[in-house]
C-alpha cells in the first residue's frame, strides 16, 4: 500500500519496540502494586485513593516509551 | 467559596430538665456535629435518658421477631406516621409476638424432628440390603459383628483364619456391604483379614426392627414433616408480609430514640445540669442560638468559644532538643485544625463531583477544596479522549439514567462523569474532531492523506452536503471539526503537553494558596513559587525545543524566548534548593514526567480513532459492498465493533483522566485527611413526621 525504505522500517520497529517494552515493563512492575493495592483496599476502603497513587507510579515508563516513540517519529 | 465552611465551637449549658428537649432541637437542626465530652473536674460524664432502657428493650424484641420472619429491610417502602407507631407501639409489638411465637416454636420443633428423622434415614441406609432385625447386631457374649463395607471378597481370608466358624450376610443388592458374626476369640485375627480386604466399619444404628420396615416408615414421615414445614415457612411469609411495615417503621423509630437518649453520654454532666461542646458552621451560630430562645428562652446558655481559623499555629521547637536530622515537633505535633470538621459548601454540580474527592480523602479545614477543579477538568478530560458525537450521545444518556434512577452512592458517582464527561464528548465531537462514531462529517483533510482510501465521511456515506463550515465569528471559521485524530497526531501530542501545563499550573497555584494559608506567604513562596517558575520556563522551554528539534532551527542562545526560559528556570530552581535541598533534583524530572503524562489524552483518542477505523473500514468498506445478507453482517460488525470500543473507552477514558487528576493536579495542593462534618440529624426510610 505504501512504500517504506529500510530505514523507514526500522525507524517503525524501533519504535514499536519502545513502546511495546516499556509497557512490558510497566506491567511487570504494575502488576504485585496493583495486588497490593487491591488487598489494602480489602482492609479499609479509605486507602483508595493512595492505592490509586502508586499503582499508577511505573506508568511513567511507559510514557517515556511512548515519548521515545514519538521523537523516532518525528525526526525520520 | 472554595474553602471548606468555616466552622465555630460552641458550648451549651443548661439544666437537666431541659436535657430532652434540647436533645430533639439539636437533632431537628441539623447542623451540630458534637465533640465528645472529655472528663473535667466538676463534671462527670452524662448518663442516658431514663427512656433509653426502656426502648432498647422493645427493639431487641422487635429485632428478634425481625429475624424470625426472616425480615429483609429490602423492597420495603411504605411508611408509617411516628405518632401512630407512638401510639400503638406496646399493644402491637406483644400482639405481634404472640402471633408469631406459636409459629416459629411449631417451625422449630418440626425442623428439629425433621433433621433427626433425615439422620437415621442415613444410617440405616447401608442395613437396608439385608434382611436382619437391628436387635441382632448387638447383644453377644461370644460372637463379634463386623459390619461395613469392603473392596475386595474377604470371605477366603476369614475362611484361612476360622475354617467354616462363621456367617456371613452381603447385601443383596450390588454394594459391597456385610455383616461377618465370627467368634470373639478370634476377632482380632478376623480384622486383619478384613482390613486386607479394604474394610471400613459402618457402625449398625441403635432401635429394633427391619432396617428396610424402619426406613420406608422414615421415608413416609419425611415426607409430610417437610411438607408441614413447608406450610408453616408460607404462613410465616404471610405474617411477615403482614407486619413488615410495621416492625421496620417500629425499629426505625425505637433506633431514634436508643440513639437520641443516648446523647447524654457524648456530653459533661453535674447533678443538676448538662454541658455540650459542637462545632456548628459559623455562618448558621446566629440562627441556631436564636431557635434556642425561641424554645427554652433564657434556659439554655450558649456561649461562642472560637471561630477556627485557617493558619496552623506553629509549635515553638524546643531549642536545642531536637537533634538535627530527627523530625522537628512542628512535623510530630497533630495540627490543631485536625480536630475541626470539614463542611464542603458546593453547589449542585460540584455537590456531585465530590464523590471522586472523597473518594481520595476530605479535605482539611484548611485548604482548597479540590471539588471545583475537578468538576472543571474532569469532564472536559474525559470529552477530549472520547471526543465523539456517537459516543458522546450514549454516555450522556446512561449517565442522565443513572443520575436519575440509581439510588447507590458509587453509581451516583459514576453516571456523573458520564453525563457531564459525555456531554462535553459531544460538544468537542462535533465541533473539535467531526466524528460520529468515528467517522468525519465531512473530511477534514481532503484527499491528501494516505488513510483517505480507508476512511469515509457522513457526507459521502450519505450522499448529502455538509457544509465543513458552518458560520464565521468575525475571520475565525466555526467547522464541524479541526483535527483528525489519527492524522493530525503530532499537534494534537503538542496541544495535550499545553493543556498539561495548564493544569498543573492550575494545580501549584492553588498549592501555592494552600501554603500561604497554612504557614504564611513566604513558606509558600519558597515551597510553591518555585516550581511555578520552573514550570513557567519549562514551558517556554518547550517552545524553544519544538522550533530546534522539530521544525528543524538551530539553537539561538540569544533569543528571548530561551533566554526568558532560563530566567524562569534558574531562579525558580534556585528557591526551590534553598527549600528543599537536594530533594529539589529528584523532583525536576518528575514535574517533567508529569507534563509529558498529558501526551495520554491524544493517545486514547487515537487508539480509539484506530479502532473505529479498522471495525468502519471492514463493516462498510470489506463487508457491506457485497450486498444482501452481507449488509445485515456488516450492521452486526459495525454494531458489536464500536460497542466494544464504547466499553474500551469508558474504561480507560474515565480511568486515565481521573488519574490525571488524582497524581498529577492533586498532589500539587491536595493534603485530605480532614474530619467530615457529621451533624445530628435524623434519617427516616420507613416512618415519616406529620
Amino acid at each position: 500500500m505504501v512504500d517504506v525504505s529500510i530505514g523507514g522500517g526500522l525507524v517503525a520497529i524501533g519504535a514499536g519496540l519502545a513502546v511495546g517494552l516499556a509497557g512490558l515493563g510497566t506491567g511487570i512492575a504494575e502488576g504485585p502494586i496493583g495486588a497490593a493495592a487491591v488487598g489494602a483496599i480489602a482492609e479499609d476502603e479509605k486507602l483508595f485513593g493512595k492505592s490509586l497513587i502508586f499503582t499508577v507510579i511505573p506508568e511513567t515508563i511507559v510514557i517515556f516509551g511512548l515519548v521515545m516513540a514519538i521523537l523516532l517519529w518525528i525526526k525520520f | 467559596m472554595l474553602l471548606p465552611e468555616q466552622m465555630s465551637k460552641i458550648l451549651v449549658i443548661g439544666t437537666r430538665d431541659r436535657l430532652p428537649g434540647t436533645i430533639d432541637l439539636l437533632y431537628s437542626l441539623e447542623n451540630i456535629h458534637v465533640v465528645d465530652f472529655s472528663e473535667e473536674e466538676g463534671f462527670t460524664l452524662g448518663t442516658p435518658l431514663p427512656s433509653a432502657s426502656d426502648a432498647s428493650h422493645k427493639l431487641l424484641k422487635l429485632r428478634s421477631i425481625g429475624k424470625d420472619l426472616e425480615l429483609d429491610e429490602h423492597g420495603h417502602h411504605e411508611r408509617m406516621s411516628v405518632k401512630q407507631v407512638e401510639e400503638t407501639l406496646d399493644k402491637t409489638l406483644s400482639d405481634i409476638e404472640s402471633e408469631i411465637a406459636m409459629v416459629v416454636e411449631s417451625k422449630n420443633a418440626k425442623q428439629t424432628r425433621l433433621t433427626e428423622a433425615e439422620t437415621y434415614l442415613k444410617s440405616l441406609e447401608a442395613f437396608k440390603g439385608i434382611p436382619l432385625d437391628l436387635e441382632m447386631y448387638r447383644g453377644y457374649k461370644n460372637l463379634e459383628v463386623f459390619t461395613g463395607q469392603v473392596k475386595t471378597d474377604p470371605e477366603p481370608g476369614v475362611r484361612e483364619v476360622l475354617g467354616d466358624d462363621f456367617e456371613i450376610f452381603r447385601d443383596s443388592g450390588d454394594s459391597n456391604f456385610i455383616a461377618l458374626f465370627v467368634p470373639k476369640a478370634k476377632a482380632e485375627e478376623v480384622e486383619k483379614a478384613l482390613i486386607k480386604a479394604g474394610f471400613t466399619d459402618i457402625p449398625a444404628p441403635a432401635g429394633t426392627g427391619m432396617p428396610a420396615e424402619i426406613a420406608s416408615k422414615l421415608e413416609q414421615e419425611i415426607s409430610t414433616l417437610s411438607k408441614e414445614s413447608e406450610d408453616v415457612s408460607v404462613k410465616l411469609k404471610e405474617l411477615q408480609e403482614k407486619h413488615a411495615t410495621y416492625i421496620l417503621a417500629s425499629d426505625e423509630y425505637l433506633s431514634i430514640e436508643v440513639e437520641k437518649a443516648e446523647l447524654p453520654l457524648r456530653m459533661g454532666a453535674t447533678d443538676h445540669s448538662f454541658v455540650l461542646e459542637a462545632w456548628v458552621p459559623t455562618s448558621e451560630y446566629g440562627s441556631i442560638t436564636k431557635s434556642f430562645s425561641d424554645k427554652f428562652g433564657d434556659d439554655i446558655y450558649i456561649e461562642l468559644l472560637e471561630t477556627k481559623e485557617r493558619k496552623e499555629k506553629h509549635h515553638t521547637k524546643a531549642e536545642g532538643s531536637v537533634e538535627a536530622g530527627v523530625m522537628t515537633a512542628e512535623a510530630i505535633a497533630v495540627p490543631m485544625s485536625e480536630e475541626t470538621p470539614v463542611k464542603l459548601k458546593h453547589r449542585k454540580v460540584a455537590d456531585q463531583f465530590s464523590f471522586y474527592t472523597k473518594l481520595i480523602n476530605n479535605p482539611r479545614y484548611n485548604e482548597i477544596d479540590p471539588t471545583i477543579a475537578l468538576t472543571l477538568f474532569f469532564p472536559v478530560f474525559f470529552g477530549l479522549m472520547i471526543g465523539d458525537v456517537g459516543y458522546g450521545l450514549i454516555f450522556t444518556i446512561l449517565g442522565w439514567l443513572g443520575l436519575t434512577r440509581a439510588k447507590s452512592k458509587d453509581w451516583k458517582g459514576l453516571s456523573t462523569i458520564l453525563f457531564y464527561g459525555g456531554l462535553v464528548s459531544m460538544f468537542l465531537g462535533f465541533f473539535l474532531f467531526g466524528d460520529l462514531f468515528g467517522i468525519e462529517f465531512t473530511a477534514i483533510h481532503s484527499g491528501e492523506s494516505e488513510l483517505s482510501s480507508v476512511t469515509y465521511t457522513w457526507a459521502g456515506l450519505l450522499g448529502i452536503d455538509i457544509p465543513h463550515v458552518l458560520f464565521n465569528i468575525g475571520d475565525f471559521p466555526v467547522q464541524l471539526g479541526y483535527f483528525s485524530k489519527l492524522e493530525d497526531v503530532k499537534m494534537l501530542l503538542y496541544i495535550s503537553v499545553w493543556i498539561g501545563f495548564v493544569h498543573l499550573m492550575v494545580g501549584l497555584i492553588l498549592g501555592l494558596y494552600n501554603v500561604s494559608l497554612r504557614h504564611g506567604l513566604k513558606a509558600a513562596i519558597f515551597e510553591k513559587f518555585s516550581w511555578i517558575l520552573i514550570l513557567a520556563g519549562g514551558a517556554l522551554m518547550l517552545l524553544v525545543m519544538v522550533d530546534v528539534l522539530i521544525l528543524g532551527g538551530q539553537l539561538d542562545v540569544m533569543s528571548p524566548l530561551f533566554i526568558g526560559s532560563l530566567a524562569l528556570l534558574i531562579p525558580g530552581l534556585a528557591l526551590a534548593l534553598i527549600a528543599e535541598g537536594g530533594k529539589a533534583i529528584i523532583e525536576l524530572p518528575e514535574l517533567l514526567s508529569n507534563v509529558i503524562s498529558y501526551t495520554r489524552i491524544t493517545a486514547i483518542g487515537m487508539s480509539k480513532s484506530g479502532m473505529a477505523l479498522a471495525f468502519n473500514y471492514i463493516a462498510i468498506g470489506l463487508i457491506a459492498p457485497e450486498g444482501g445478507i452481507f449488509l445485515l453482517v456488516a450492521l452486526l460488525i459495525f454494531v458489536v465493533g464500536h460497542l466494544m470500543i464504547f466499553i474500551l473507552g469508558l474504561i480507560s477514558a474515565g480511568l486515565q483522566s481521573i488519574r490525571l487528576q488524582y497524581v498529577e493536579l492533586f498532589t500539587k495542593f491536595f493534603e485530605g485527611g480532614g474530619l467530615e462534618f457529621n451533624p445530628l440529624k435524623i434519617e427516616r426510610k420507613h416512618t415519616m413526621e406529620e
